[in-house]
């Protein structure tokens, strides 16, 4: 199937790469400037906005919040969508194209518009638990995720090993502990890891609901866009741009997920 | 991100053997928290939001309510908001045509390329959907602005004196719009590219076409189906970008979600803000219908020709 690339396309090919990772670079490189201003090109070299940002107690709080928050969305995502992704593979529903397609709809309706559905809904419900807020909000966008990635693989599973094993005398637990649950295993957790990038990353629903207790890194991060002016925002970057390089090295690595199924 | 999906197989297995569950009831009960979730959480809401945008109208700071068209007489005759929702669209088109000229290449190298150079590109695409979509803006930000590293280029070069800064512009909001969304057009074309036999384009080339004609006649339409799930999703996501045209267009180029937020957080103007949201809904469900009904089914004659 290979053949060999053009040398032109090979040349576009090449630049576009370097288009697509340059505004990954450049914060990374103003972040190092010993400059009171955000400069480029960055002169000098210093780790201090570095530790500026590490230390700063509001930085602290939201990332701790964030990954908090990521948690018990990726939970709940996971605690509805794997039963309910194994109901709509495994047994006959009627209308099973509309059920799937209304578990698929956030992926559709534009984020910006669920998240201020959810604050109307909340206000009417005179809400004030923003935690709880997040949570939802979170969660609806986050399990077409998990539905699409365990379905997917529910849907694989192998059937005649259950029968086998069940021929053989194994009950219904131990079938589905030791025979559909290692077919199922990758994709709930590439189901959980994408949950998680999601909730993490989520900006448009956050937005609506997040509070000065409650304020997640996306949220701090533009905050300090409009307010500082000093490298350390470029610092801030830089820490995220490192933090999704550790997770794509851990997805790709650790896990054996290709991240390509993000954009699929 | 797709509106569609695989049509899932239904998988009855063989009813008789006792141990397996198979009742419609079991399926049903494992749906059930998920489905009143959704309901509740999701369509209920959304769908409350859309009849607000119906029922109710502010003036002068009052909610007046009543069924009503206008909110929607308000967008479209207002000329401030009309050249929103004009360069929201025009913003949308361009950067959908746009990233469909930048992932061709970004593709063909992905579905064609060894496997080295295949993974390279497939990871440089999309990692960067691993960072988050503030920061992507803010590195466009930080190369566009009037100190930074594209006018510093630019003067290093010779090829600018005192370059104008393209930040707050429509152009720094196509251009980060283009980058942030590259990825869910690149994928799908790789996959439908991937999916075309070679052999086809060999058989082209070797009857005498050149790379260009085997690229427009032979690659080009059977990628289709790829390019139409592409562009939906570039043009839906782009229509909908709050923190992209935030951080780049600042308050000089808004989009029709900046619009909203400035309706319902600083107005408290919800039914308006409501018939904003409900436009951007019907804007993306029109694109997908268009892209994925109509126009496969008339690509298919045009691809058809090439097989």
């Amino acid at each position: 199937m290979n053949q060999s690339l053009s040398l032109p396309l090979k040349i576009v090919v090449g630049i576009l790469l370097v288009l697509v990772i340059a505004p990954l670079v450049v914060p990374v490189l103003m972040s190092i400037s010993d400059t009171p201003n955000i400069v480029f090109p960055p002169q000098g070299f210093t780790l201090k906005w570095y530790a500026k940002v590490v230390q700063n107690p509001e930085a602290q709080a939201s990332f701790t919040f964030s990954l908090q928050l990521a948690a018990v969305v990726t939970l709940l995502s996971l605690t509805l969508g794997v039963p309910a992704a194994a109901g709509l593979a495994r047994y006959e529903i009627p209308g099973r194209g509309l059920v799937l397609g209304l578990m698929l709809s956030p992926l559709v309706v534009p984020l910006i518009v669920t998240g201020v559905a959810l604050l109307q809904l909340f206000s009417i419900l005179g809400s004030r638990a923003t935690f709880l807020q997040l949570v939802i909000g979170h969660t609806v966008v986050c399990l077409p995720y998990v539905m699409r990635s365990v379905t997917a693989s529910f849907v694989l599973v192998n059937r005649s090993l259950e029968d086998a094993a069940a021929v053989m005398g194994a009950p219904p637990h131990q079938v589905a502990l030791k025979v559909i649950w290692p077919q199922v295993r990758p994709g709930v957790l590439a189901g959980a890891v994408f949950a998680f990038i999601v909730s993490f990353d989520d900006y448009p629903i956050s937005m609506w609901m997040a509070d000065g207790a409650h304020f997640p890194v996306p949220l701090y991060m533009h905050q300090m866009i409009e307010r500082s002016f000093d490298p350390s925002i470029a610092a801030i970057a830089a820490l995220m741009i490192f933090f999704a390089l550790l997770l794509v090295l851990i997805i790709e690595k650790v896990f054996g997920i290709s991240i390509a199924r993000l954009a699929t | 991100m797709s509106a569609v999906s695989q049509p899932l197989a239904a998988t009855p297995g063989p009813a008789a053997l006792p141990w397996r569950p198979t009742g419609k009831l079991t399926g049903w009960m494992l749906l059930a928290p998920t489905l009143a979730f959704l309901l509740l959480c999701f369509a209920w809401p959304v769908l409350q939001m859309m009849t607000l945008s119906f029922t109710a109208q502010v003036v002068d700071g009052n909610t007046i309510k009543g069924l009503t068209l206008a909110n929607y007489a308000r967008l479209f005759s207002t000329d401030l908001y009309f050249r929103i929702l004009a360069r929201t669209l025009r913003v949308a088109a361009s950067a959908s045509a746009l990233s469909v000229v930048l992932a061709y290449p970004l593709a063909i190298a992905i579905a064609r390329g060894g496997p080295m150079l295949s993974r390279l590109v497939t990871i440089t695409v999309v990692a960067p959907l691993l960072v988050n979509v503030v920061v992507r803006s803010y590195g466009w930000s930080a190369i566009l602005n009037k100190s930074g590293a594209l006018n510093w280029l630019l003067k290093s070069a010779g090829l600018a004196v005192d370059p104008k800064p393209l930040l707050y512009t429509e152009w720094a909001v196509l251009i980060a719009c283009v980058h942030v969304y590259l990825p869910f057009m690149v994928m799908p074309l790789a996959t439908a590219i991937s999916k075309i036999d070679h052999s086809i384009e060999e058989a082209a080339r070797i009857a005498g076409a050149s790379r260009a004609a085997a690229f427009f006649r032979v690659l080009l339409p059977l990628s289709l189906p790829g390019l139409s799930v592409g562009v939906s999703l570039v043009f839906s996501l782009s229509a909908a970008a709050y923190v992209t045209p935030q951080i780049l267009g600042g308050n000089l180029s808004p989009l029709l979600g900046t619009l909203v937020e400035q309706q319902i957080i600083s107005l408290s103007d919800w039914p308006f803000g409501a018939a904003i949201a409900t436009l951007l809904i019907v804007i993306v469900l029109a694109i997908n219908l268009l892209l994925l009904r109509f126009f496969n089914r008339r690509f298919a004659r045009w691809a058809g020709g090439a097989r």
